[in-house]
C-alpha cells in the first residue's frame, strides 16, 4: 500500500512537472519602435498595447496552440525613428534575443530599412502605424502590415475635401517623407477632379517647431484651405501658429494625433474646427465594444489615453495569436507566417477593418482600416463621416506595383 | 508683398532675440573668459525644463517661473565655473575645451534623465494676436522680443554702470593688469557664468514657450549662439545683439522666399558673406 502510495505521489508529481513544463513555453515577442524622439507619439502607445495585449492574453491563459501553452513575453526596443538604429535593433532582437515575432513599428523610415532585409531572416514582421506605401508594395512574404498605405487615405481625403467646396488649397508638411508626398499625389489627383488646385507646397522638417517663414508665405496667396501633412507635433505647431498668424482658413490634416498630444502645443481654442482625414483608427463612436474597452484598459493601466493609431499594434498581438493557433505551434515562423494570410479579423481587433476575400490580410501582406473624417470641435476630436474607400481596387493597384 | 516681408521680418525677430540672448550668454563667457562654453545650449534646456516644472508644480505663472529658473541657472553656473573649469584656468587651452565638450553631453544626460525625452511645450496665456496695418503680432512673439531687450538692457547696465562691470571689463581688458589692482578675479568669473547661465535659462524658457524644448534641441541652440558670436564679433555684446537679429531674420527671410529647405544653410551662408567682408565679424574690433 506504502509502495502504490509513493508511486501514485512520483505519478503526479511527474504530471505536475509536465504540467509546468507545458505552462512555462515562451513566445518571445520582439517590439522595435520609436520610444523617444520625434515618433516617440506613435512608438510609445503602440509599444505600450503590445505589453497589454500579451498581458491580457497570459491572464487569459496564454495561446493554447497543439498541446502547448505559451506565455508571451515582450521585450521592447527603441529605434529613436532613425533606419539604422532600427536595423542594430531588430538584428539585436533576432540575434542575441533569438526573436521570431517582430511587432510595433510606427514610422516609415525604421520600418522601411528593416523591411529590407527581413525577406532573409527567419522571422515574421507585423508592421502598425507606419504608412509608407512601398513597405508592401514589394509583397515580401514575411511582412504583414495593419495600418493601410497614406495613399489609400489620401484619394478619399480629396474627394472630400473637393466636395466641401475649396478649390485653392496651400500644402504645408513634412514632403521629404515618402508616405506624406503620396498622400499629396493621392489627394491632388481627386481633388483635382472636383476642379482643386495645390496653389502652394511648403516643407517643413521633422525637428522643425518654427513654421511661421511657410505660413506667411502662403497666407500671402489667399488659399481656401490649409492641408497639414506631418507628424503630431510639427502639425500641432502649424495649427497654432497659422492662428498667430490671422489665418482662418479652414485647416486640414492627416496627422492621427490624440487630443492629449495636441493640447500640449496648442490650445483648444487654436485648434478649433481643425480637420483629420485619416483611417478611422480608434474612434469609439465609429468602432464597437472593443474600442471603449480598449481605452479604458490603457487609461488605466498607463493614465493617459491611448494615441488614435496604437491599437494597430494591439491588433497585431491578437493576429499572431490566431496564426499561432492555426499553426498548432509557435516554433516554426515559416508555418505562423502562412497561417497570418489565412487569418480572419480576430474578434478582439479593435480597429474596423474591411477585409480584401475574406481575410484580414490582401495578398500584398496589408490590411485595410475605413477612412474617416474628424473635426476639432470643443476640446476633442469628433466623428463627422466615413470617406468613401474601396479596398479592393487599392490591393489590385498595389499588386500592380510589385516589380 | 511689403507686408509679407514685415511679417517675415517680425517672425525672424522673435526667434532672432533668443538667439542674441543664448549668444549674450556665451559672448560674456568668452570675451571676459576666453572659454568657449559648448554646454551653454544644455543649460539653456535645463532653464527651459526648470521653467516647465516651476510653472506647473507651483502654478505661479510663466516669468515668475523663468525668474525663478533663473536664480538656479545662476547656481548651476557657479557650480560649472567652481568645479569645472576653475581648476583649469591656468592650464593650456585644449584643456578647458575637452571639458566644455564633456560638460555638454553631461549635462544633456542630466536633463534627459531627469526631464525624460519627450518633447515640452511651455503653456502660457499670452494668445492674444493684435493686427498692426496687415501685419499679425501674436502676443507672445511681442513678449519674447521685450523680454530679450529687457535681459539685454539689464546686462548692458551691470557692465557699464556698475562697480562689478568695471570689474568685468578690467579683467577682460587685461587680467594680470586687474589683478594687480586689486579685482578678484574668481569673483568675476564667478558672477561672469551666473549671468551667463542665468541668460541661458531665460533663453531656454524662451525656446519653450514660443517652440518647443527636448533633448538635442540645446545643441543646435549653442551652434546657432556661437554663430552669432562670430557674426557679430568675438567678444562683443552689441555684436551678439546685431548677430542674432540678423541671424533670426536672414532664416526667416531665406525660409519664406527662397527655401525652407535650406534655411539654415542661407543663415550660414549670410555669415560666411560678412566674415569675408569683415573676418572681426559686424561689430568686432580689428
Amino acid at each position: 500500500m506504502n509502495k502504490l502510495a509513493r508511486s501514485i505521489a512520483a505519478a503526479g508529481a511527474a504530471l505536475a512537472c509536465l504540467g509546468a513544463a507545458a505552462a512555462d513555453k515562451e513566445l518571445l515577442i520582439g517590439v522595435n519602435d520609436s520610444l523617444t524622439g520625434p515618433g516617440a507619439v506613435y512608438g510609445l502607445p503602440q509599444a505600450n498595447s503590445v505589453q497589454m495585449a500579451a498581458d491580457e492574453i497570459n491572464a487569459a491563459g496564454g495561446i493554447k496552440a497543439g498541446g502547448d501553452v505559451y506565455k508571451l513575453r515582450v521585450i521592447a526596443n527603441d529605434d529613436k525613428a532613425n533606419p539604422t538604429e532600427a536595423t542594430n535593433s531588430v538584428r539585436k532582437l533576432i540575434d542575441r534575443d533569438g526573436v521570431k515575432y517582430l511587432l510595433g513599428f510606427c514610422c516609415s523610415g525604421p520600418t522601411s530599412a528593416v523591411a529590407s532585409f527581413i525577406e532573409r531572416e527567419n522571422a515574421l514582421m507585423l508592421v502598425g502605424n507606419a504608412a509608407e506605401r512601398a513597405i508592401t508594395a514589394k509583397g515580401i512574404p514575411n511582412l504583414f502590415r495593419t495600418r493601410p498605405p497614406a495613399d489609400f487615405t489620401g484619394a478619399a481625403a480629396g474627394t472630400f475635401v473637393g466636395k466641401r467646396g475649396a478649390k485653392n488649397v496651400a500644402v504645408i508638411g513634412s514632403l521629404d517623407v515618402g508616405f506624406y508626398t503620396q498622400y499629396l499625389e493621392a489627394f491632388e489627383r481627386e481633388f483635382a477632379k472636383a476642379g482643386g488646385k495645390i496653389v502652394a507646397k511648403e516643407t517643413f522638417g521633422l525637428k522643425d517647431r518654427d513654421m511661421t517663414p511657410q505660413l506667411t508665405k502662403v497666407r500671402a496667396l489667399n488659399p481656401d484651405a490649409l492641408l497639414v501633412l506631418g507628424y503630431v507635433e510639427p502639425s500641432a505647431f502649424v495649427y497654432r501658429q497659422a492662428t498667430e498668424l490671422g489665418m482662418k482658413i479652414p485647416r486640414y490634416g492627416f496627422t492621427s494625433g490624440s487630443e492629449e498630444q495636441f493640447l500640449r502645443v496648442a490650445t483648444s481654442e487654436q485648434m478649433e474646427g481643425v480637420w483629420d482625414l485619416r483611417p478611422t483608427e480608434l474612434t469609439v463612436e465609429a468602432l464597437a465594444d472593443n474600442a471603449k474597452t480598449y481605452v479604458a484598459n490603457y487609461t488605466k493601466r498607463f493614465g493617459t489615453p491611448p494615441s488614435p493609431s496604437s491599437p494597430y499594434a494591439y491588433d497585431q498581438v491578437y493576429v499572431l495569436k490566431q496564426a499561432v493557433e492555426r499553426a498548432g505551434s509557435a516554433e516554426d515562423p515559416k508555418k505562423v507566417t502562412a497561417e497570418v494570410r489565412k487569418v480572419t479579423v480576430p474578434k478582439e481587433a479593435v480597429m474596423k477593418y474591411l477585409p480584401v476575400g475574406g481575410t484580414m490580410f490582401d495578398v500584398n501582406g496589408q490590411a485595410y482600416t475605413s477612412n474617416g473624417a474628424f473635426q476639432w470641435q470643443r476640446g476633442k476630436w469628433v466623428y463627422v463621416s466615413d470617406l468613401p474607400s474601396d479596398p479592393a481596387l487599392y490591393s489590385e493597384f498595389l499588386r500592380g506595383l510589385r516589380k | 508683398m511689403i507686408i509679407e516681408i514685415l511679417q517675415q521680418m517680425l517672425n525672424g525677430l522673435a526667434i532672432g532675440s533668443v538667439y542674441t540672448v543664448i549668444a549674450l550668454g556665451l559672448t560674456v563667457v568668452f570675451g571676459i573668459l576666453g572659454i568657449a562654453h559648448f554646454a551653454h545650449g544644455s543649460v539653456a534646456m535645463s532653464g527651459g525644463y526648470l521653467t516647465y516644472l516651476f510653472g506647473e508644480r507651483l502654478a505661479i505663472g510663466f516669468f515668475p517661473a523663468m525668474a525663478l529658473a533663473m536664480l538656479v541657472g545662476a547656481v548651476i553656473g557657479l557650480l560649472i565655473e567652481r568645479l569645472a573649469y576653475r581648476p583649469v584656468r591656468d592650464a593650456p587651452h585644449i584643456n578647458a575645451f575637452i571639458i566644455a565638450l564633456g560638460l555638454t553631453m553631461m549635462v544633456e544626460g542630466i536633463n534627459l534623465l531627469t526631464f525624460g525625452a519627450d518633447q515640452v511645450v511651455i503653456q502660457t496665456p499670452y494668445r492674444g494676436v493684435f493686427n498692426v496695418g496687415g501685419v499679425a503680432v501674436a502676443e507672445l512673439r511681442l513678449l519674447v522680443i521685450l523680454t530679450a531687450c529687457t535681459l539685454i538692457g539689464v546686462v548692458a547696465l551691470l557692465i557699464s554702470r556698475t562697480k562689478t562691470g568695471k570689474s568685468i571689463r578690467a579683467v577682460a581688458q587685461n587680467r594680470p593688469a586687474a589683478v594687480l589692482m586689486g579685482v578678484n578675479v574668481n569673483r568675476v568669473s564667478a558672477i561672469v557664468f551666473s549671468v551667463s547661465s542665468a541668460l541661458g535659462a531665460a533663453a531656454g524658457a524662451l525656446v519653450g514657450a514660443l517652440l518647443a524644448i527636448a533633448p538635442g534641441v540645446g545643441e543646435g541652440l549653442a551652434v546657432k549662439g556661437f554663430a552669432v558670436l562670430i557674426l557679430g564679433g568675438l567678444g562683443s555684446i552689441p555684436g551678439a545683439i546685431v548677430g542674432g537679429l540678423v541671424l533670426g531674420v536672414s532664416e526667416s527671410l531665406a525660409a519664406g522666399f527662397i527655401s525652407s529647405a535650406y534655411k539654415d544653410v542661407i543663415a550660414f551662408m549670410v555669415m560666411i558673406v560678412v566674415l569675408l567682408f569683415r573676418p572681426e565679424g559686424l561689430l568686432g574690433k580689428r
